[in-house]
């Protein structure tokens, strides 16, 4: 027999091995590629001789197992009740997948994890765009053009005229829906200590808006990017997931709000209805294509190298040069 | 439009077998994998849902959702698809075969 393919043995097949628990960049799904979340909660999950598993108990089936897909999960967001493993969570880790400790329903970031395997490309665009001020302004006329159109943002606008357009116009869109909606005069309100008074839209507009800064907050992680470098908020951990998630307010959250006007239960409806439109809508992938846009507008967004080196050497004058290599031995 | 389907049959009579394999390749016992239309596709797996007897069956067909795949099964086994918030993954019982089947 002279195929390899019929009898693997010898160095191919502990290279495969390796491979298989180690995978290199070129064998995970690219983020806009990947499932896009799975929520769990009360559920127990370790690693066992061949993968991690989800032990699920319910009712209905009793205790069963879930073996995850780790390595074409983008995240995985774990609710109240979940207990995980130091094993489970490296194998996450090595995988590519985020991890998310989040409130009930996916609402609520605590913590999240973040995979050492990430290439730091985008951390480092982003960076450089948010230090310099000329960029990081035009960076925020960009996110403003996103969401009111192109041409929307006159040129040379500072940010102050910039945040006093987007009060108007978000006003005018409240205004437009109270109409549709025949709900009066809306008044967008989030005062915590008198939470239970509020109207149903306001309260259904703060619940879906918490669940859409997990998801955009796991997206920013699994870029490699940082929450808290934000180009129009600052000086808040999650700066930069309330610029990215301002930008699908008006196509996402508020008319779900307004929606839900005659709502009894307006903060989990609004959870529910946001779930079944995240499907529709395939948020993950435009969120990540999105920010690579904003943040490097030349940017050639195609398929990764697989001969990409993982960890970069950076030369002030070359860039970035291969790392792994002993560099005394040069000229 | 023709599509590629998988499908697996586990301990199904004869001339299932047979009959299955005029429109399929059985790349392995039981696996058979090939390219058919969604109407072809509808058929076969009515007539094997009919004959499987004791027998058990999944069925994997390319559709428009994010996983890029559906499942089906007939017959009671160990694994079934679960729904998670519109991902499907496998959950299954690690007791033994005849507990799985009580259920």
């Amino acid at each position: 027999m002279t195929d390899p393919t019929t009898h693997p043995t010898g160095p191919p097949r502990a290279n495969a091995r390796r491979k298989l628990a180690a995978p290199t960049v070129a064998m995970l799904p690219r983020i806009a590629d990947s499932l896009s979340f799975l929520y769990l909660d009360i559920v127990r999950i370790h690693q066992d001789d061949t993968g991690v598993c989800a032990e699920v108990t319910s009712e209905r089936h009793g205790t069963e197992t879930v073996y995850l897909p780790t390595a074409a999960l983008s995240c995985v967001l774990l609710g109240p009740g979940t207990s995980i493993t130091a094993r489970a969570l490296a194998t996450f880790a090595r995988h590519g997948t985020t991890v998310l400790v989040t409130g009930s329903g996916g609402v609520r970031c605590y913590a999240a994890t973040l995979p050492d395997s990430l290439t730091t490309t985008w951390l480092e665009r982003q960076t450089r765009a948010w230090a310099d001020d000329t960029r990081r302004l035009a960076v925020a006329g960009a996110m403003y053009e996103k969401r009111f159109g192109t041409g929307t943002a006159p040129a040379g606008s500072t940010l102050a005229q910039l945040r006093g357009l987007e009060g108007q116009r978000v006003k005018a869109h409240y205004r437009l829906l109270a109409q549709q909606y025949k709900i009066g005069r809306f008044r967008r309100a989030y005062d915590p200590d008198s939470w239970d008074t509020q109207d149903p839209v306001n309260l259904a507009l703060s619940s879906a808006n918490t669940c859409l800064y997990g998801i955009v907050h796991a997206a920013i992680l699994a870029l490699g990017c940082s929450p808290a470098l934000g180009f129009v908020h600052n000086g808040n951990q999650q700066a930069f997931v309330y610029d990215i998630a301002d930008l699908y307010k008006a196509d996402l959250t508020i008319p779900l709000a307004f929606s839900l006007h005659a709502s009894t239960n307006p903060e989990a409806e609004a959870r529910r209805s946001f779930r079944d439109g995240l499907r529709l809508f395939k948020l993950l992938p435009r969120i990540v294509t999105d920010v690579q846009i904003l943040l490097d507008p030349e940017a050639q967004l195609d398929i990764p190298d697989p001969e990409e080196q993982l960890v970069d050497l950076w030369d002030p004058i070359a860039g970035a040069i291969p790392g792994g290599i002993n560099h005394g031995e040069g000229p | 439009m023709a599509s590629m389907i998988v499908l697996s049959a586990t301990a199904v009579p004869d001339h299932l077998r047979g009959a299955l394999s005029r429109w399929l390749l059985e790349v392995t016992p039981e696996l058979y994998i090939g390219t058919v239309s969604a109407r072809v596709r509808e058929e076969l797996w009515a007539s094997v849902t009919a004959c499987a007897d004791d027998g058990t069956a999944v069925l994997a067909y390319p559709s428009d959702n994010e996983q890029g795949f559906e499942l089906r099964t007939a017959g009671t086994q160990r694994r079934r698809p679960a729904d998670f918030d519109g991902l499907t993954l496998i959950a299954f019982r690690r007791e033994s075969k005849e507990d799985a089947n009580l259920v």
